[in-house]
């Protein structure tokens, strides 16, 4: 960008900061200003929108969007994609339900077996991926199909009441004002986010997306890394259903119906590529962040609610568009992006 | 005197505020073969997308025929006949000849049928393009199995079909082996005679020798010369490039063959994988630099693959300081204490889009991590000790990403990541492919203090003076089998290259 001034050299602090702001970090930034610029059309639209009840709404409606987020942000910085999350997600909330309903296992350990099997399908997910070698759309695509079956058929396409106050409490519990939910996905966020930036195993992440072959030659476990990320979206997955489970008080096979787009919308928002390589937990947060409030304030704004999915699909395509564009600006300057 | 073909003078660019290109000038006759040389980042590449378009110039002029003329994009470049050859071709795999030649502009059927391809027309103007360079090759083959020299004559043939004036090489022989070399310098003298201009850009100073008629020496940006071919010595040449004497490898020679060895540390035993390699057997000891010397596909490739554990030998034993080692993937070999730098350094060796940082400690976590977790500042500290060390040169610092390196640097980085591995075995595989003079006697130099510092080295070359300069003990392969064992002293290119060709020891 300093290409296009005129010769004057910019003080050093300047310099620095155009270092300092280049890639990813600009890409955050420039997905923030997108995230202000959003709130403020929105306060100037609507009288209610900045207030601290609509942000602790807005905080509800986080959690799960936001959970499932992690998972695929690692899920793509290895350079796939899991298609199947949403349906992973509706499988945890009917099982939990079945069991506790109809074969009378403890609900707390029947979340736990409901966790389990989601765990299971990302495991076998991760598993024909890596091992295999069944390319990550098609894989994730087909257990898409297959897990949902397996939720309607499992709950014979039924609705089931799980009224219960302790498993309410993870949807809709809240303590000093905050949503428990959210507090979850911080706590997730805060601990993925050490993960990614201070392990060996988030390291080799970015690196198993950057170059697989260049990784399995230095000797990276690569196909055992795959096994684990999926593993975890899978796992990530089957959590943000029980969310809904608990949100909702009831399980139903058709939940979070196109929760993948969402979700993938969101991480790509936040600068993830889907290349493979490259990425952040925070671009993600920012990301969900965005689609979340403009939802929120497309409903106070009382824009018609077929418009708003042709809203947010243009809100994706400008943030990303803006960002290819910056990027070939740059190259072609002969700048290093 | 005629109007050059092509003029580019007192040519300035920089970026960034920093000069790439500080008045530079070159000319070109029609019918003439410029060579380009400089070592990287020395600014070639950046004068040829100024030509190109891709590039726009901050001073200075371009001129063709004597005409000035402004490029802004590589289209303008093209409507010149300025066509450039990159060392990667872009090229459709599952097409023939014919169509790749062709392609976007196949000739229709006559009359209402012409939305139909005329296929017998498409072949006749394919073998039309292909003879006026004298190309031996059917149109209709698939592009896919084709050699890479082919698939390198089918590009220029093309540019020549689509009226190139100027066609630029950039390291056009960078793959190929030595004949394929000739079978390209053949078509290069033919497009000459067509009254073609061609701007050479190589590494490879007596190839240079062999086609340029004139040459002109970039360093740091700056235009050092530009000479006859007749009229300079391989060694003014060097000087020009490197600005300064490299040092006479001869000398160092006589040092190394009097290197004492010590026990081995890497022993292979009857080593075989059927259509790659057969029964080999060899050691090497700690401090000793084994090259392996063999023509392209003779198979010490996959054997040093298979003692990394790329590819696993069916039979056979591997032993690491007298301890048999089972080694089924790199990991293995890792553990093993094996290292290996990968001919083919930016799918293989390097994460590009990864900075210097991350590249060197990748995947070595014993030290910075035995736990899993590091510490950032320990990493900065690792990594600028390897940066210092090894001379690691860099525009931006640790922080660059390793695509943006020069070749040597970039080998460099592999060959850090090993060391900070604390390998004792390293194997490498044409360690100086692709890399310019003063990066290449770097690398040696390293190569021979890692020795010095008890490093057992093998190193895999089709590169008859590397092996001679570096190697301790020479081994030779043909077609998957030892064919001879020379020390240092004894060893002569004859020698080698017979052995190397299957003629016996």
């Amino acid at each position: 960008m300093q290409q296009t001034l005129p010769v004057s050299p910019p003080s050093n602090k300047v310099v620095q900061l155009g270092r300092w702001l280049r890639g990813e970090r600009l890409t955050t930034l420039n997905l923030f200003v997108t995230f202000v610029i959003i709130c403020i059309i929105f306060a100037s639209q609507a009288q209610y929108f900045l207030t601290l009840e609509n942000f602790v709404n807005i905080g509800r409606t986080l959690g799960v969007v936001g959970i499932v987020s992690i998972g695929m942000t690692l899920v793509l910085i290895t350079g796939g994609v899991d298609i199947s999350v949403g349906s992973v997600a509706a499988l945890s909330g009917v099982i939990t339900s079945i069991l506790w309903l109809q074969s009378g296992v403890p609900l707390g350990f029947a979340t736990l077996i409901g966790l389990a099997a989601c765990t299971l399908v990302g495991f076998i997910n991760g598993y024909l991926i890596a091992f295999v070698r069944i390319n990550p759309l098609i894989t994730t695509l087909a257990s898409f199909s297959i897990v949902r079956g397996l939720a309607f058929v499992l709950s014979n396409g039924q609705t089931n009441q799980l009224n219960d106050d302790t498993f309410k409490l993870l949807g809709r519990g809240e303590i000093v004002g905050i949503p428990i939910s959210l507090l979850l996905m911080i706590a997730l966020y805060v601990a993925f986010f050490a993960l990614m930036h201070f392990t060996q195993f988030g390291r080799n992440l970015y690196a198993i997306g950057g170059s697989p072959d260049a990784s399995r030659l230095a000797g990276i476990p690569v196909r055992r890394h795959l096994l684990i990320v999926y593993t975890l979206s899978g796992f990530l997955a089957g959590l943000a259903g029980i969310i809904i489970a608990s949100q909702l008080a009831s399980s139903a096979p058709r939940a979070a119906t196109g929760l993948e787009f969402t979700v993938i919308a969101a991480v790509v928002l936040g600068g993830t590529s889907l290349s493979g390589g490259k990425g952040s937990l925070i671009g993600t947060l920012v990301g969900v962040f965005i689609l979340r409030v403009l939802d929120n304030g497309l409903v106070q704004t009382r824009v018609s609610s077929f418009y708003q999915d042709v809203i947010s699909g243009a809100v994706l395509l400008l943030a990303v568009g803006f960002d290819q564009i910056r990027l070939k600006l740059t190259s072609s300057l002969g700048g290093k992006p | 005197m005629n109007t050059p073909l092509l003029e580019m003078q007192h040519i300035q660019k920089s970026f960034y505020g920093v000069k790439v290109l500080d008045d530079v000038s070159i000319d070109l006759a029609a019918g003439e073969t410029l060579a380009l040389l400089g070592e990287n980042g020395a600014g070639k590449s950046t004068l040829i997308k100024i030509l190109n378009g891709d590039y726009l110039r901050d001073d200075g002029e371009v001129l063709i025929d004597g005409k000035p003329v402004h490029f802004s994009e590589p289209r303008d470049a093209e409507a010149h006949g300025i066509r450039m050859i990159y060392q990667e071709l872009h090229y459709a795999p599952e097409l023939s000849v014919a169509e790749n030649l062709l392609l976007g502009r196949l000739p229709r059927r006559p009359g209402a049928l012409g939305w139909i391809v005329d296929w017998n027309l498409t072949r006749k103007q394919a073998q039309d393009a292909l003879a006026l360079l004298n190309v031996q090759i059917d149109p209709m083959t698939k592009m896919r199995d084709l050699s890479v020299v082919e698939r390198e004559i089918i590009e220029i043939v093309k540019a020549l079909s689509r009226h190139a004036r100027i066609i630029v090489m950039d390291e056009p022989t960078a793959a190929l082996t030595p004949p394929e070399v000739q079978q390209l310098f053949q078509i290069i003298r033919n497009l000459r005679e067509r009254g073609v201009g061609i701007i050479y850009i190589s590494h490879r100073l007596d190839e240079v020798f062999q086609i340029a008629q004139r040459v002109t020496v970039l360093r740091d940006g700056k235009h050092v010369g530009t000479r006859a071919i007749a009229d300079v010595t391989h060694k003014a040449l060097v000087h020009m490039m490197v600005g300064r004497e490299i040092e006479e490898r001869t000398q160092v020679r006589q040092e190394l063959a009097a290197v004492q060895t010590g026990a081995p540390v890497l022993e292979v035993r009857n080593l075989s994988k059927r259509g790659a390699f057969e029964d080999i057997s060899l050691k090497v000891a700690a401090g000793e630099i084994v090259g392996l010397f063999g023509l392209l596909g003779a198979g010490h490739n996959n054997l040093t693959q298979a003692i990394f554990g790329i590819e696993r030998a069916e039979r056979g034993t591997i032993y690491i300081n007298g301890n048999a080692v089972e080694v089924r993937s790199p990991r293995d070999g890792k553990r093993a204490g094996i290292g290996f730098v990968p001919l083919d350094r930016k799918i293989n060796g390097l994460v590009l889009g990864m900075s210097v940082r991350k590249n060197i400690t990748l995947s070595n976590w014993r030290v910075l991590a035995p736990m899993g977790v590091f510490w950032h500042g320990q990493e900065m500290q690792h990594t600028r000790h390897w940066v210092d060390q090894l001379g690691i040169r860099m525009a931006g610092g640790i922080e660059t990403h390793t695509r943006y390196l020069s070749g040597g640097n970039q080998q460099k980085v592999v060959l850090s990541r090993w060391l900070e591995a604390n390998v004792r075995v390293l194997l490498l595989n044409e360690p100086t492919w692709g890399v310019d003079v003063g990066a290449r006697s770097d690398i040696y130099d390293q190569l021979e203090a890692l020795a010095a510092q008890g490093l057992a080295i093998l190193m895999v070359s089709s590169d008859i003076d590397e092996v001679l300069t570096v190697s301790h003990r020479i081994l030779t392969i043909y077609k998957g089998r030892l064919t001879g064992e020379f020390m240092q002293a004894q060893a002569t290119q004859e020698k080698l290259l017979q052995a190397a060709a299957g003629g016996g020891a």
